[in-house]
């Protein structure tokens, strides 16, 4: 058992087992690891399900294979299961759908002391979003 | 105006933006640069009412004190951003507007992800994982500043050193690429 970073929607960290380059999960704690769960009718979160042709293949023996449901989930994923390390990109097509339509995409940031911002706060007017870096 | 800076901490913030009254947020995993497919900074995004995008990733500066080496001035962007808050003038076409930032590619994706994992390794204090992955991600994407030259502060690296005009040397010999519209 080790303690894996699960770097996706937020960070959160969950037991696990390494088993030579793949993280294998409990299927129970999959929501903990993910926030997905696994149902019959596919990997479900809130009232969104994304239907799994072939569950069994998201197993080794009985535990999940966090690389394999990352790919059911259509997510781009890393994981350095000797790092205890893991990470997950949208889907591809939802940025391209925000390309493709021009909706801007919310996100979820804090300021510099700390206090968490939402693109929604300033919905109603005109916004200049302006990234830099001091590097 | 809301600015986003793709740092470590606040405290690497700080210093650029002493006086600022508009909102800085801090995105030490770059978020963004995967949500806005953003390469370089500075990208700005003109977003309207209902936050819809209306003028997409652009290069735009506040002064003109890197013009020598940008070629970009200042004043152009600052003068359509009036027009467009006073009179709702929108410079480019929303078919443009679409087409001007390009998708990320697999591997782009990918060293978002790398750069992910080594900012939060590093941040864990294991080094030896982020440099691992700091390697892996500027593989992945050498053209993306978000990636290579944010790495360079984080592993000990000059970011206005050497490997920085190597980095812009080979970016130019590539076409300058840029996930946005072209300055």
């Amino acid at each position: 058992m080790a303690t894996v970073t699960v770097i996706g929607d937020e960070v959160r960290t969950v037991e696990a087992n390494v088993s030579g380059d793949q993280l294998l999960l409990a299927p129970e704690l999959l929501p903990a690891a993910l926030g997905w769960k696994l149902e019959p009718q596919g990997l479900c979160r809130d009232d969104t399900c994304v239907p799994v042709r072939d569950s069994a293949a998201l197993f080794v023996g009985d535990q999940l294979d966090v690389a394999a449901v990352a790919a059911a989930l259509g997510r781009p994923a890393v994981v350095d299961a000797g790092a205890g390390m893991v990470a997950l990109a949208l889907p591809a097509e939802a940025r391209r759908q925000a390309l493709d339509g021009l909706v801007a995409p919310s996100f979820e940031l804090a300021d510099l002391d700390g206090a968490v911002h939402r693109l929604a706060e300033w919905h109603g007017v005109k916004k200049l979003l302006v990234t830099f870096a001091s590097w | 105006m809301v600015g986003v800076a793709f740092d470590d901490s606040p405290d690497d913030v700080r210093p650029w933006v002493e006086g600022i009254t508009f909102p800085v947020l801090i995105d030490p995993d770059h978020l963004l640069t995967e949500l806005y497919a953003i390469s370089n900074v500075p990208t700005v995004i003109w977003i309207d009412e209902q936050d819809r995008i209306v003028r997409p990733n652009g290069v735009a500066f506040g002064t003109d004190m890197f013009v020598e080496f940008t070629g970009v001035e200042a004043g152009p962007h600052m003068d359509a951003v009036r027009r467009w808050v006073r009179a709702g003038d929108v410079p480019i076409a929303p078919d443009e507007a679409r087409t001007a930032v390009g998708d990320l590619t697999d591997d782009e994706v990918r060293a978002k992800l790398h750069f992910r994992v080594a900012a939060t390794a590093r941040r864990g204090g294991d080094d030896a994982t982020a440099r691992r992955h700091f390697e892996r991600a500027a593989e992945l994407a050498p053209d993306d500043w978000t990636i290579r030259r944010a790495a360079m502060p984080l592993t000990g690296v000059d970011p206005f050193g050497a490997e920085f005009f190597e980095m812009y040397t080979a970016w130019q010999a590539a076409g300058s690429p840029y996930h946005g519209l072209q300055a």
